[in-house]
């Protein structure tokens, strides 16, 4: 019996971990990003935002490709990947971070701070995020807004161009997650 | 006992095994989840002209470009006191693009009163870490009509405009982004011209084309042209074309300032009817300043 046992243990860790579902993907997040200046009003959305939330361990990954942004005009596109945000050097940005006091009980909308490192144009910052949480049977939503400086992300205007683009850049996101299959 | 022992350090060294597999990065995860797209390169050269000749390039569905071509140079020993150059040339051109790869212009130059206009379609994209799509490839039609007068053979015959002054040129465009820093194009080029009576040149003519850019910066880049002539015109001393110059963006303008041996600005005539060599004299320097103004008549969506 004492021989059995740690066997037993192991067996249930294993159904345990099979069973319980605690990964959720999102594979159609948006997030857009504004820059309104006096001069020029710049709009961009990606539709094709990937990410994963784990809610054992309260983390959250964001993964997007710079090239799956959509702007009104086609060149602010090119401009975009091929001046600004250098998308043939770093293609994607990431986000990776902590739910801080997440409650995977509550069916009501929490807004909670996601604090992790934020990875634009090769640049990594710790930022913490404001999110609105919300549980839906099977799925989550999360979405929120935030505000980055272009200067922390090393992004350089030529002062020529400097009244076209903003300072501060207000981000907006949204994703829909479902259980993950592997 | 022994048993026992091995049991526990087993589940132990399990359990950690577990953890550290759970623990494997949510980003590497998420990498792996990315759909298999083809990525096609952008801004191989930016600009539909390289300098002189067209690029690869074409502007996205509904845009309107504006350009205004000029060239400046002096007159040897001229003797009058113009400000800044002897002699401005400047080409006026609209392109408009019907669709992503389908563009088509007119212009009119009005030192050598040659109108002229193309039709340009893009055959193949270059694709980004891939096999497939190692080049880009467009083709370029383009047609013109000079508007000279031929001094007839005799005094017996009035000055006339001639009619027999159309040109046609036929280029496929083919060019690769190297890295994010150099592009580079071949131009194989075929030009037909009406029979002149005056003359003895050939109606059919074979150019091979060089073009090449760098980018120094995040908004300029270093662009350089030559056009080789296979068959060139017998009745005049012509020289290849030749150009150097830089590229600047700002946001919707893009300018482009060159020093070149070329005077005109139309495929036919600066590819096989330039008539100076590339050098600093006066007559033969030329100075090129090329502004285009991008309109969006149509504006994309966000859903």
């Amino acid at each position: 019996m004492n021989k059995l046992f740690p066997l037993f243990l192991l067996i249930i860790s294993f159904a345990d971990f099979d069973v319980k579902q605690n990964q959720f993907i999102a594979r159609q997040g948006q997030v857009s990003f504004f820059s309104y200046t006096s001069v020029e009003n710049i709009e961009a959305k990606n539709n094709q935002v990937l990410s994963l939330l784990d809610i054992d361990k309260k983390e959250i990954a964001i993964s997007m490709l710079m090239r799956a942004f959509v702007f009104k005009k086609d060149l602010m596109y090119e401009h975009f990947n091929e001046s600004y945000i250098e998308s043939d050097l770093y293609p994607k940005a990431n986000f990776i971070g902590k739910i801080i006091a997440f409650d995977t009980s509550t069916k009501e909308t929490q807004t909670r701070i996601v604090r992790g490192k934020l990875t634009i144009h090769g640049i990594t910052k710790e930022t913490d995020i404001k999110t609105a949480i919300k549980k839906t049977d099977e799925n989550y939503n999360v979405s929120g807004n935030f505000d980055i400086s272009i200067k922390d992300f090393q992004i350089k205007v030529p002062p020529i161009l400097s009244s076209n683009i903003a300072k501060t850049i207000s981000i907006k996101f949204t994703f829909q997650y479902q259980p993950y299959e592997e | 006992m022994k048993n026992k022992k091995i049991y526990q350090l087993l589940t132990i060294a399990f359990m950690v095994f577990n953890s550290s597999v759970n623990a494997q990065g949510l980003l590497d995860k998420l990498n792996k989840e990315f759909p298999k797209k083809p990525v096609y390169e952008i801004a191989t050269f930016k600009t539909t002209r390289i300098g002189l000749g067209h690029s690869i390039e074409t502007r996205k569905k509904g845009a309107l470009e504006i350009l205004l071509y000029n060239r400046y140079w002096n007159i040897p020993n001229f003797e009058g006191q113009r400000f800044l150059a002897d002699v401005v040339s400047t080409r006026y051109g609209l392109d408009y693009s019907f669709s992503d790869n389908f563009t088509s212009g007119l212009g009119y130059t009005n030192h050598d009163k040659i109108t002229d206009g193309f039709v340009k379609y893009k055959l193949l994209k270059q694709r980004t870490n891939s096999r497939k799509g190692f080049v880009s490839i467009a083709l370029l039609q383009t047609f013109s009509h000079r508007n000279f007068e031929t001094t007839g053979g005799s005094i017996y015959e009035p000055l006339a405009t001639s009619s027999n002054s159309y040109a046609f040129t036929s280029q496929v465009l083919v060019a690769r982004k190297i890295n994010s820093e150099l592009s580079l194009q071949l131009t194989p080029t075929f030009i037909h011209r009406k029979a002149n009576p005056l003359n003895d040149d050939a109606n059919n003519q074979f150019a091979l084309g060089f073009g090449g850019r760098h980018k120094i910066s995040n908004h300029a880049a270093i662009v350089s042209e030559y056009f080789y002539v296979v068959n060139t015109i017998t009745s005049v001393e012509t020289y290849n074309a030749f150009m150097v110059g830089v590229n600047w963006e700002l946001s919707h303008l893009l300018l482009q300032f060159q020093v070149t041996n070329a005077r005109n600005f139309v495929e036919d005539t600066f590819i096989t009817q330039t008539k100076n060599n590339f050098n600093a004299k006066d007559g033969n320097f030329h100075f090129g300043f090329n502004a285009t103004f991008v309109l969006h008549t149509k504006k994309k969506k966000l859903k």
